[in-house]
């Protein structure tokens, strides 16, 4: 099963992300488990995922959930902007499915 | 080309500054401290409003509305007016929680510090504490208490100023004691420190800090042109795709609850409101009408005079989210990151709506924020009644506040729409030609 974890300041603007992610994997018959947290959380809730997108709007925690997602063995990246904006379920599924695999 | 590297420049300036405020260890626990504290001061602001429901006192005798207030007021009381209590709690656990000590001995040790340094007298009675020193008036002590006391908590810690137990004594035994060094002689200094005060003009630590620190701040925060600047930090950040409110709340919560409790004191008490800014002045008044930007005015200006498929597709997705101030879709996908066509309304919208609703408020035409907390996801209209006390002036300032957002953005919006629209004609054109063979 894929975990894929978003993470944004309050969770809120990434869980809308989460919705139309899922109905995305559902379409694909992908067997993954898609969740968003608050930033306080995402350190705590790496271990239990494949892969951390973060919120472009808070893309200055990078740096810090790096030292993080290095020791848990992880990739991660900011989400693109435009997807983000179109809430675009399919493009970021395929960010994270490339994360994933070019790790 | 120059307008780029214009950009380019401020952002490499805005990021750092983002990363550094967002990251600071401080303002880390600060934040998640009010975070501890923020189901409390909710559950406290609901029963504000249900003890305050409008036309009850009409509706009932004057003495059955002063029991049915009685009756509530403990569930307030002991939530969101010693909210300070809580901040301090959240504070000391999470600052040594996050450095990978034991939270709880934070948590309890800040509060000890704190209530050491508060006089323990009520009106001349020996025994009280009063109420007022968990509120408003003690949490800028409370906060730099509950940092001064988990710092020097956790470094004699680390000093290992502890009884070290044999081996074969259970792990929480000795854990219990390992607390003991550490958290006395953190206590002993916070006696000795309200000792040495006693000596002083001040008196108390509570005085000192109010009047040094709190006060000045506070009134400097409670202005207009602070809120102005902080406005439009907010706004400037955002227009770099960077959270500004996680980073400007993080600097002026502690000000803006400050003056946030000052006035639910007043309200509870039936005395004049002293503050116009608050923090539910920020949060319901200039970022809750659809998030930062009040964008959900130009929701509504998109639905109103949008013709380009683009420009309706972002309001359809952005509006449901949009009602419950989330606004993130419209942020990024109008978009207003970046663009240079929206940032003269960007900008000059909430600080014209914060300016409107301020003389509105000072005027006495809209009453000003009663000190209840609404949540932020609370949609408008019914957050500005909740937020100054069940009065139906605070949603009409809203929605006031929503037309002068969209008179604002209206002609950048025109001409956003027309681009589009042109654009889109153009593709169609282009590509019903293709398709018809030809190629171009």
């Amino acid at each position: 099963m894929t975990k894929i974890l978003l993470a944004c300041s309050a969770g809120m603007s990434t869980s809308l992300l989460v919705t139309n992610m899922q109905e995305e994997a559902k379409a694909r018959g992908l067997d993954a488990e898609i969740w968003a947290v608050a930033q306080d959380k995402a350190e705590s809730d790496m271990e239990k995922a494949d892969v951390l997108l973060i919120g472009p709007q808070m893309r200055f925690m990078k740096r810090k959930y790096e030292k993080v997602a290095k020791d848990v063995g992880i990739p991660l990246d900011v989400i693109d902007a435009q997807a983000y904006g179109r809430v675009d379920g399919k493009a970021v599924i395929d960010h994270a499915l490339n994360l994933i695999e070019s790790k | 080309m120059n307008n780029s590297k214009f950009m380019d420049l401020l952002e490499r300036i805005l990021m750092p500054i983002a990363e550094k405020l967002n990251n600071n260890r401080y303002l880390t626990a600060l934040r998640d401290g009010f975070l501890v504290a923020l189901p409390l001061i909710i559950f406290g602001s609901i029963f504000v409003v249900i003890a305050n429901f409008p036309f009850l006192d009409q509706m009932i005798s004057e003495e059955a509305f002063a029991a049915y207030q009685e009756a509530l007021g403990p569930a307030s009381d002991a939530t969101l007016t010693i909210m300070g209590a809580f901040v301090i709690v959240g504070i000391g656990y999470k600052f040594i929680a996050n450095q990978g000590g034991e939270g709880i001995y934070g948590g309890v040790v800040a509060l000890a510090a704190f209530l050491i340094l508060t006089p323990q007298v009520v009106e001349d009675v020996e025994g009280g504490i009063p109420i007022s020193a968990l509120g408003a008036e003690g949490l800028f002590v409370g906060i730099i208490t509950a940092f001064l006391a988990s710092t020097l908590y956790q470094y004699f810690v680390n000093k290992d100023l502890t009884i070290k137990m044999p081996a074969g004594v259970p792990d929480a035994v000795s854990r219990s004691f390992s607390a003991l060094f550490p958290v006395s002689l953190t206590l002993t200094l916070f006696l000795v420190i309200r000792i040495i005060f006693e000596f002083t003009p001040f008196e108390t630590v509570q005085n000192f800090i109010y009047t040094v620190l709190q006060e000045p701040l506070t009134a400097l925060g409670g202005g207009l042109p602070a809120t102005i600047i902080a406005v439009l930090m907010i706004q400037l950040f955002w227009f770099f795709g960077l959270h500004g409110q996680i980073i400007v709340n993080s600097v002026l919560d502690p000000i803006w609850y400050t003056l946030n409790n000052q006035n639910l004191e007043a309200f509870q008490a039936g005395t004049e409101l002293p503050n116009i800014v608050t923090k539910q002045f920020i949060d319901t008044f200039i970022v809750g009408i659809g998030g930062s930007g009040m964008t959900l005015a130009v929701i509504i200006g998109i639905f109103l005079i949008g013709r380009s498929r683009q420009l309706k597709q972002v309001g359809r997705v952005g509006a449901p989210a949009g009602i419950f101030n989330v606004n993130e879709p419209i942020i990024f996908g109008l978009p207003i990151i970046l663009n240079p066509l929206v940032i003269v309304p960007w900008l000059l919208a909430p600080v014209v709506v914060a300016v409107v609703t301020y003389y509105a408020m000072f005027f006495g035409l809209v009453p000003r924020p009663a000190g209840i907390i609404v949540p932020w996801t609370t949609p408008p209209l019914l957050s500005g009644f909740l937020a100054t006390g069940n009065a139906w002036q605070g949603a009409v300032m809203q929605v006031v506040s929503m037309v002068i957002v969209f008179m604002i953005w209206w002609p950048f919006l025109k001409v956003m729409d027309k681009q589009y629209y042109e654009q889109e004609k153009e593709e169609d054109n282009s590509s019903s030609a293709s398709s018809n063979g030809t190629e171009s």
